[in-house]
């Protein structure tokens, strides 16, 4: 917890909010993650996070994210902004 | 700002006819929306009482962007914030020849569903502000709806058409109730996926049991806690609610909930102009903080009631646009007012595409863009910094797809595909429609996903969970997801002299009580507070029996004297802790 305080002129704490900074960034992933443990404990196979198929289409979608934000670097804004329309117009086709 | 580089339209000045009520006789009137002073206001006249002013925004151009409506090239409305529900059949038939608001409800002019089903489960109290409306040494009277009555409207809420997801138990102080745990398992037994306590901490924080009692309830159903929190700092709580040294109670409700596993809080600031608007850089940061069980704040700028002139309203009223302004202002412009808030009326489109691929129940927040604002916060896995989840994804981009998508495919959610029904009959024809149907679900689902997560600028956890969140729409993966987050929100509460009649009509918090006729009455959260209270608690009210009065704390069976004492221990009266 961040220490820095000013006072105002009633002597009320202000933070001083030089960053948003988490010390727990950690574990706030793992708060997600925890309640993915839950869901999985309590709804058994009912959940969906203990659907084999969704897990490998989400772990597949992960690792093409990754490379997806390596590929938008390389095309620059302009390349990614032709792309992005291009895309918009083919997946509305045919709707 | 989203969609906000129509300069022509920034520049006119805003205008708008709507209807409200007379602050004094509660009587409906004509009212007007207009700018002045790059500031919007509502003005009104009742032919009794004579002419009332008031604040609706303090920046015009905010307001005017989330009124802003895109149009097509023939000048008809193809996008708004402000857009019309689908609602469940009315309840009532309006009686009233007067109309909104006073045939609650609900009745037929209503436009949209109820997405947070609201019930006060007493009107007693540890606390004692005198603000509050729900206090029963105030009122004199018992406000307290029997199991039986609970059931009676939970069931009311879960059985329409288009059933309520989230409860809220409210009151006074619910936890209180020696039932209250009982009352958790009854809502989670009626379905409701989320079930929410608005407290002041009052039974979490009890030194002795409070941690086991909070392990209790949350076995019981307890999903999540509203949790009254004015700031970090003892002299804001003695302002707004008179007692002193009460930040270790509230610490102790934060300890007691972490050490249960009821991660699950959302810190609740009423934010008075001068006396929390200070605090909200130190909520946000006491949220961080506690991240491993905040999972929201919710800002709400407070609701005037009384007879008050115009010049102490300008004094005291503080609107939406204020409370972001101060949340820029406080977090050194991380979280900005033009780029970070959205109104909650911005993903309905998104969330109708998700439940109608997903097969699930749709929740709508179709709620007037006055109502209320909303961000999520999520940490960067570059530099361990809090920021607005806009920098995960393009917002207006995938905002524009969804909007372009379910304008394309809405037309099939009423009506499914039917062709081999039409040739081979029902039976054989049924089923391999079905599976059609599925088949195309299925491709619409891939061409989603790939038009949204185009516009992702990164990778991790939270984007894979957010991919499970357009995938399934269900209650898993956007619990997960909200876990992973921080959501920050702005509701503005209305009141007799801010009330426009085209927000009332659009309210998504509904009241429900139990009358005595065996019927249920669904009421929209701030027609309930200003206009019905009075009303349905004449009719509803029980009297005050030595038992009440005495035994204040059924959960305990202590005496309103011992629990004074109590809380002046535990954070209030008495200045010497004994933390």
């Amino acid at each position: 917890m961040s220490d820095e305080y000013i006072e105002d002129k009633d002597g009320k704490k202000i933070r001083k909010l030089v960053e948003l900074k988490t010390s727990t960034a950690k574990e706030y992933e793992q708060i997600m993650l925890d309640r993915v443990e839950e869901f999985k404990n309590k709804n058994a196979e009912k959940s969906i996070f203990n659907n084999f198929i969704q897990n490998t289409l989400v772990t597949g979608v992960g690792t093409l994210l990754n490379l997806k934000v390596k590929v938008d670097e390389a095309l620059g804004e302009d390349n990614l902004k032709k792309v992005h329309d291009a895309l918009d117009k083919i997946l509305l086709i045919g709707l | 700002m989203y969609h906000l580089d129509d300069s022509d339209y920034l520049n006119e000045k805003y205008f708008r006819k709507t209807q409200s009520v007379c602050p004094e006789c509660l009587e409906r009137i004509d009212a007007e929306v207009y700018e002045e002073d790059d500031q919007i206001f509502m003005r009104k006249t009742c032919p009794d009482h004579g002419d009332f002013k008031d604040k609706i925004s303090s920046s015009a151009k905010y307001y005017k962007w989330t009124h802003w409506a895109i149009k097509d090239e023939n000048g008809n409305v193809i996008w708004k914030f402000d857009k019309d529900g689908d609602s469940n059949p009315p309840d009532c038939v309006g009686e009233d020849p007067r109309g909104c608001p006073y045939n609650c409800g609900l009745c037929e002019q209503h436009i949209s569903t109820c997405s947070l089903a609201l019930i006060d489960l007493t009107n007693r109290c540890n606390f004692n502000c005198n603000f509050c409306y729900a206090n029963v040494l105030q009122s004199g009277y018992l406000v307290e709806p029997t199991l039986e009555e609970i059931d009676r409207i939970m069931t009311h809420f879960r059985s329409k058409p288009i059933p309520a997801v989230a409860i809220m138990f409210t009151g006074g102080e619910p936890t209180v109730r020696k039932d209250f745990p009982e009352i958790c398992k009854m809502a989670k037994d009626h379905g409701f996926m989320e079930v929410i306590a608005a407290t002041n901490g009052y039974g979490f924080q009890s030194k002795k049991g409070g941690l086991e009692w909070t392990k209790k309830v949350k076995e019981a159903g307890l999903d999540t806690l509203y949790f009254q929190f004015d700031g970090i700092n003892n002299s804001t709580y003695e302002q707004t609610r008179g007692i002193k040294n009460l930040m270790p109670y509230k610490q102790r409700v934060i300890d007691n909930c972490r050490e249960a596993g009821l991660n699950s809080i959302v810190l609740v600031a009423t934010i008075a102009s001068g006396v929390t608007d200070i605090e909200v850089g130190n909520i946000i940061q006491y949220a961080i903080d506690n991240i491993d069980v905040v999972r929201g704040i919710t800002f709400q700028p407070v609701s005037l009631c009384g007879r008050i002139a115009f010049e102490e309203r300008e004094e005291l009223r503080i609107t939406n646009a204020d409370v972001l302004k101060k949340i820029e202002e406080q977090t050194g412009g991380r979280i900005s007012m033009e780029n970070a808030w959205y109104p909650l009326s911005t993903i309905v489109e998104m969330g109708r595409v998700i439940a109608y691929l997903a097969d699930v129940e749709p929740i709508e927040f179709t709620c007037h863009p006055d109502c209320g604002f909303a961000s999520y916060m999520a940490i960067d896995p570059d530099s361990g910094e809090m920021m607005p989840v806009m920098e995960y994804f393009d917002p207006l981009k995938i905002i524009d797809f969804a909007n372009k998508f379910w304008e394309k495919i809405k037309h099939k959610e009423k009506k499914p595909i039917k062709l081999f029904t039409d040739l081979l009959g029902e039976g054989i024809g049924e089923t391999l429609d079905k599976g059609l149907n599925f088949l195309d679900k299925t491709q619409l689902r891939a061409r989603f996903l790939i038009g949204i997560l185009q516009y992702a600028k990164k990778p991790g956890k939270l984007m894979e969970m957010f991919s499970r969140v357009l995938i399934n729409g269900d209650w898993e993966s956007i619990s997960s997801f909200s876990y992973g987050t921080l959501l920050l929100s702005s509701m503005h509460f209305q009141d007799a002299y801010n009330m426009d009649l085209e927000r009332v009509k659009r309210c998504i918090v509904h009241f429900g009580v139990a009358m005595p006729d065996g019927t249920v009455k669904e009421i929209s959260f701030c027609t309930m507070n200003t206009i019905h209270r009075p009303e349905i608690e004449k009719q509803i009210a029980k009297q005050i029996t030595p038992k009440v009065r005495d035994e204040f704390d059924t959960t305990t069976g202590q005496t309103l004297e011992e629990i004074q004492q109590e809380v002046a221990r535990n954070g209030g009266m008495k200045k010497e802790s004994d933390e």
